[in-house]
């Protein structure tokens, strides 16, 4: 099996970033 | 329209409530997809990637199309709800898109040896991208509210005509995008584990579109509210 973990973790960092950040975006617009 | 100071309070409050139960059962994939679902043999871990990528282009696709609907009935009906509607749902389109275009080319790169490629789907799901972001870009530079929902509303009823094209691309062009393993005659080309883990991810991204989609119409909605308590 390929040794490729470090750019599924990559991915998976990258996807939370963006889904937090801009739900955090979210609540502060919101207030 | 509701011009009170609570405009948009309601779609707020629910959707505050989505988007936290929606992050809630984002780590929720993240677990099940690290631990308990198995490693794909000639992938290796990078095809984990494949839990998160397809749910973020489904999620985006379903923001335009309803940003587009959205818009096409504002231009048919004049009310204003849809044109905020319409915008609410092309930014979360946008934030979407961002996660499709940037887990793309981290798998691309060990499975394909290229982050990126000029391959039809791509290019066309990064147009459909700078088409909403162009969107955007258009609502800020016009300040009068009916002209600005107009020309905005038509550009985002072109952009969900790029959509089913889209899904098109695989079968109507050599693309080296994979075809779909789900969605496809016959039973899906996946093992339950994995198959739990994916369709549980479109779940989770569906509930977290319903959440910032709600709460970002709340925000258009008290904005919209301003403008007319500023115009009288």
């Amino acid at each position: 099996m390929p040794s490729n973990g470090g750019y599924a973790v990559a991915a998976y960092v990258v996807a939370a970033v963006i889904i937090v950040g801009y739900a955090i975006s979210l609540f502060r617009r919101s207030r | 329209m509701n011009s009170d100071s609570d405009a948009g309070a309601g779609p707020i409050r629910r959707g505050r409530v989505l988007i936290l139960v929606g992050l809630i059962g984002l780590a929720g994939i993240y677990l099940m997809a690290w631990r308990f679902t198995p490693a794909e043999r000639f992938q290796g871990l990078a095809q984990k990637i494949f839990y998160i990528h397809p749910p973020a282009a489904y999620t985006s696709e379903l923001a335009y199309v309803l940003a587009g609907i959205s818009s096409v009935l504002f231009l048919l009906l004049k009310d204003e709800r849809f044109d905020t509607f319409a915008a609410a749902s092309a930014e979360v389109g946008l934030v979407f898109g961002a996660v499709l275009l940037t887990t793309g080319p981290i798998w691309a790169k060990p499975i394909w040896g290229a982050w990126w490629t000029w391959d039809a789907r791509l290019t066309f799901s990064l147009i459909l991208f700078l088409l909403f972001a162009g969107y955007f870009a258009l609502r800020s530079a016009i300040r009068e509210p009916a002209e600005r929902a107009r020309y905005a509303a038509v550009v985002a009823a072109m952009g969900m005509l790029l959509v089913p094209f889209i899904h098109l691309t695989v079968y109507l062009f050599n693309t080296t995008h994979p075809q779909p393993v789900v969605v496809q005659t016959g039973k899906p080309a996946l093992p339950p584990e994995m198959l739990r883990t994916f369709l549980a991810s479109f779940a989770v991204f569906t509930v977290l579109y319903l959440g910032m989609v709600m709460t970002r119409f709340g925000i258009g909605a008290r904005r919209v509210a301003l403008e007319v308590a500023d115009a009288e």
